[in-house]
């Protein structure tokens, strides 16, 4: 009988989230040419018909498996490069130009679409379900207006990590401090039917150099919701040497595959008043520019670590098993969602202890850089 | 199974742990609802709420009923004070037990 701990990696589900899912900005695919995006297993063709509606379908056609995303976008309808079949955003085929007729289980795979906040949101459901436009993450007041940025949006490919890693950061607390180099000073969560959120204030480190969250001259009041299993809207109040900004963060992610996924973030910032365009365009170059270095903090983890089916945790963790058991409810049949997996669970986290610890080791930490600037010769 | 369900029965009694153990019962002083609640220490404060008393809770009640819903995901100040009431009557023991 042995007292060590074993780390259980589980197993990967074998299915994708249900639920909304945003493929980037709308205005990206609005060229009247196809874009292919890696989703679910698969490849999606997204274009833009001549009537102005996105559509998205799997990106293979039913007849021989050409890749429609090479294809061409032919008035409303998608092309397929090989035989020219035409793909309607309804998933049915509307023509086939060189046949009396179109076969009548000429139908494929489609995903409803919706554009909000300025981004395609598509539903994915295994079970084939209609689009649920409850759940929907909602709209931004005055986004996409004058009174903010324009959206700054990036994209990139992680691989080896299932994005369930990703979503554990809602519920911790402690990584702020080691990954991101900042205090989290107050840290709540609260899980409720499909949402989660995340309530965090933080300080940066003095002793590090910064960047994204760790910027010692400022201080974050942060809320971070993530409507259903893959769209997360984190609202920023950044308190910059007395100086407030108000951000917004959208953080999502399409699983490619069992361990991969693309992250997807954006940053709009509402436009200081008394401030030029220029003046603003640079705060927000700046903001997306160290919030994108705060997801490269995180991808460096995930890229070694393992899964763990089963954390062992300290009584300053935040609640990993009951954001997991929430996340749950987007990978089982709605029929097998329990109660458990949506009923409403709150969650503060006691930082005052682990404050005063990181604290002594980050005055240790600069009165050791003291010292050894210090013991540098004056006249080096 | 279709799921991350974890298949061993050591991470399935450690999820019974994380999730479950030391909840004790509390209800609201001024609603129907009935919670249940752990403390690890004075800051700290686990509340599990059922659907039952997702509903009864006229707070959560009237923030509903308001557009755009940011509100909902705060707690309900009436519960969050029933809950201190019951930590000084003693209802609610305060301490941690090995990290949970």
């Amino acid at each position: 009988m042995s007292d060590t701990r074993l780390l259980d990696q589980g197993t990967q589900p074998i299915r994708f989230a249900r639920g909304w899912h945003c493929l980037g900005l709308a205005s990206d695919f609005a060229d009247g040419k196809p874009h292919a995006i890696h989703g679910f297993g698969t490849k999606l063709v997204v274009w833009q018909g001549a009537s102005g509606e996105l559509n998205v379908l799997d990106g293979y056609c039913r007849h021989m498996g050409g890749d429609l995303t090479q294809g061409e976008v032919k008035g409303d309808n998608i092309a397929c490069p090989f035989h020219d079949w035409r793909w309607g955003g309804d998933g049915k085929c509307k023509e086939i130009p060189y046949a009396r007729r179109v076969p009548l289980r000429a139908r494929t795979q489609r995903y409803e679409t919706v554009v909000r906040n300025g981004q395609l949101l598509i539903w994915h459901d295994p079970e084939g379900s209609a689009a649920d436009h409850d759940i929907l993450p909602p709209e931004l007041p005055d986004v996409m207006t004058d009174r903010y940025t324009p959206w700054s949006w990036n994209t990139r490919e992680i691989n080896g990590s299932h994005c369930r890693e990703l979503i554990d950061n809602v519920a911790d607390m402690a990584h702020f401090y080691y990954v991101h180099f900042a205090f989290p000073t107050s840290f709540r969560n609260i899980f409720d039917g499909h949402t989660a959120t995340q309530f965090m204030e933080s300080k940066g480190r003095p002793d590090t150099m910064g960047g994204g969250y760790g910027d010692e001259n400022s201080t974050l009041k942060s809320v971070a919701t993530y409507y259903g299993p893959s769209y997360m809207i984190n609202w920023l109040e950044v308190d910059y040497k007395g100086f407030i900004t108000e951000v917004i963060l959208i953080n999502c992610h399409i699983p490619t595959g069992p361990d991969s996924f693309l992250l997807q973030y954006g940053i709009t910032v509402k436009k200081p008043e008394g401030l030029d365009e220029k003046a603003c365009a640079y705060i927000a170059e700046r903001y997306t520019e160290s919030f994108g270095d705060g997801f490269l903090q995180d991808v460096a983890i995930w890229e070694n670590k393992v899964a763990v089916q089963n954390p062992l945790l300290c009584e300053e963790d935040g609640p990993v098993y009951q954001l997991r058991r929430w996340y749950e409810q987007f990978y089982v049949d709605v029929a097998d969602i329990a109660p458990e997996m949506t009923d409403r669970f709150e969650f503060e986290v006691d930082t005052t202890k682990a404050n005063e610890y990181w604290h002594a080791e980050v005055a240790e930490n600069l009165a050791k850089r003291a010292a050894a600037e210090a013991a540098a010769p004056a006249d080096a | 199974m279709a799921s991350f369900v974890p298949t061993s029965e050591e991470t399935l009694e450690d999820l019974r742990r994380y999730t479950e153990d030391r909840l004790v019962d509390v209800a609201c002083l001024d609603c129907l609802a009935r919670v249940r609640v752990k403390k690890n220490s004075e800051h700290q404060t686990s509340v599990q709420w059922s659907a039952e008393a997702r509903s009864a809770c006229q707070e959560f009640v009237r923030r509903d009923q308001r557009p755009g819903g940011r509100d909902v995901h705060k707690p309900c100040t009436r519960l969050m004070a029933s809950i201190d009431d019951a930590v000084r009557a003693g209802a609610v023991s305060v301490g941690a037990y090995d990290g949970y």
